[in-house]
């Protein structure tokens, strides 16, 4: 597969797994502000052995970069969505996703402008 | 840390495995570095030898690594190119060479694991001929708060595993040590990047 399209999926893939990881811990979690603090704790922990099994694959900074920022990121915000009652996993996953997608993208382009100068 | 004898002889055995996916990636922007070199060639930290199925044909290259494991890791892709290269056991911080022996020196991820990079890159010099090129294609501090925070972060990671520091100042360094960069490359983002130096 085409390296830069497989960035797009990782970061996908990255985004959803986190979400999920910290909906299944938080969704009892009441205080919004310690689901934020947690939800990046524990995002930047799942993404550390993430990173190391894709690196051998997909390149170390390719990886290393995306998966820092989806992991606090993706957490922090993934754990806001968690704390807020009547909000099902379903729509945290989707936006672990949609965020991880995103973060994919800025960085295509950024690399694309750093790369062109 | 390829510079490194102790840790780099333990990861010889997975070097090529771990670096798999970086060499996939680098190919194409080090073929287009490694067509500066020229003349008689200093290869600092040879590895395994991943680099040479990127290198022009025809070469004389005298490359060094302080991993004996790495260095016997080497031997197929040394014997597969077509041009000389000459292998030695040897610190890039004091090599035996000559002053002004070499006409370009190449680096690749190197300088991002020796004890002193600045010490390193002075001995780089000495053995450079005044009018030689220093090519480095290394990692580097992000000058992006964000990307700098998470390479911070990992390189305590990186250092425990195997010696490799991802916040050095490579430009900086070069040129405190006498360099000036005469061409310089982002290859991603602002991390990795493909170098040419000359004496200032």
């Amino acid at each position: 597969m085409n390296l830069k399209i497989a960035d797009f999926f990782i970061g996908t893939f990255a985004g959803g797994l986190v979400a999920l990881v910290v909906y299944l811990v938080l969704s009892t979690q009441p205080n919004m502000l310690i689901a934020m603090v947690l939800g990046g704790l524990i995002g930047m922990v799942l993404v550390l052995p993430l990173k190391i099994l894709l690196m051998p694959f997909v390149g170390a900074f390719e990886v290393m970069i995306p998966l820092g920022i989806i992991g606090m990121g993706v957490g922090m915000t993934a754990g806001m969505l968690s704390a807020i009652s009547g909000i099902s996993g379903y729509v945290v996953i989707a936006w672990g996703n949609l965020a991880g997608c995103m973060v994919a993208t800025i960085i295509y382009f950024a690399n694309k402008r750093l790369v062109n100068q | 840390m390829k510079t490194n004898n102790k840790s780099y002889d333990g990861v010889a055995k997975f070097f090529d495995f771990f670096r798999a996916g970086d060499m996939r990636r680098w190919g194409p922007d080090q073929r287009a570095l490694f067509k500066n070199l020229k003349g008689r060639v200093l290869y600092i930290g040879i590895g395994t030898g991943q680099e040479i199925v990127n290198f022009p044909p025809g070469l004389d290259i005298t490359a060094v690594d302080m991993s004996y494991a790495m260095l016997e890791r080497s031997h197929a892709r040394v014997q597969n190119y077509r041009g000389k290269i000459h292998r030695c056991q040897m610190d890039a911080q004091a090599t035996a060479f000559q002053d002004n022996t070499f006409d370009t020196i190449l680096t690749v991820c190197v300088l991002c694991s020796v004890n002193q990079p600045a010490i390193c890159l002075k001995e780089l010099k000495r053995v450079l001929k005044p009018d030689g090129e220093l090519v480095m294609f290394e990692h580097v501090l992000s000058k992006n708060p964000v990307y700098a925070l998470i390479l911070k972060f990992m390189s305590h990671v990186t250092e425990y595993l195997e010696g490799t520091y991802l916040d050095r100042d490579t430009v900086g360094n070069a040129e405190r040590a006498g360099f000036k960069i005469h061409s310089h490359k982002n290859v991603y983002l602002d991390i990795v990047k493909a170098l040419i130096a000359k004496s200032a």
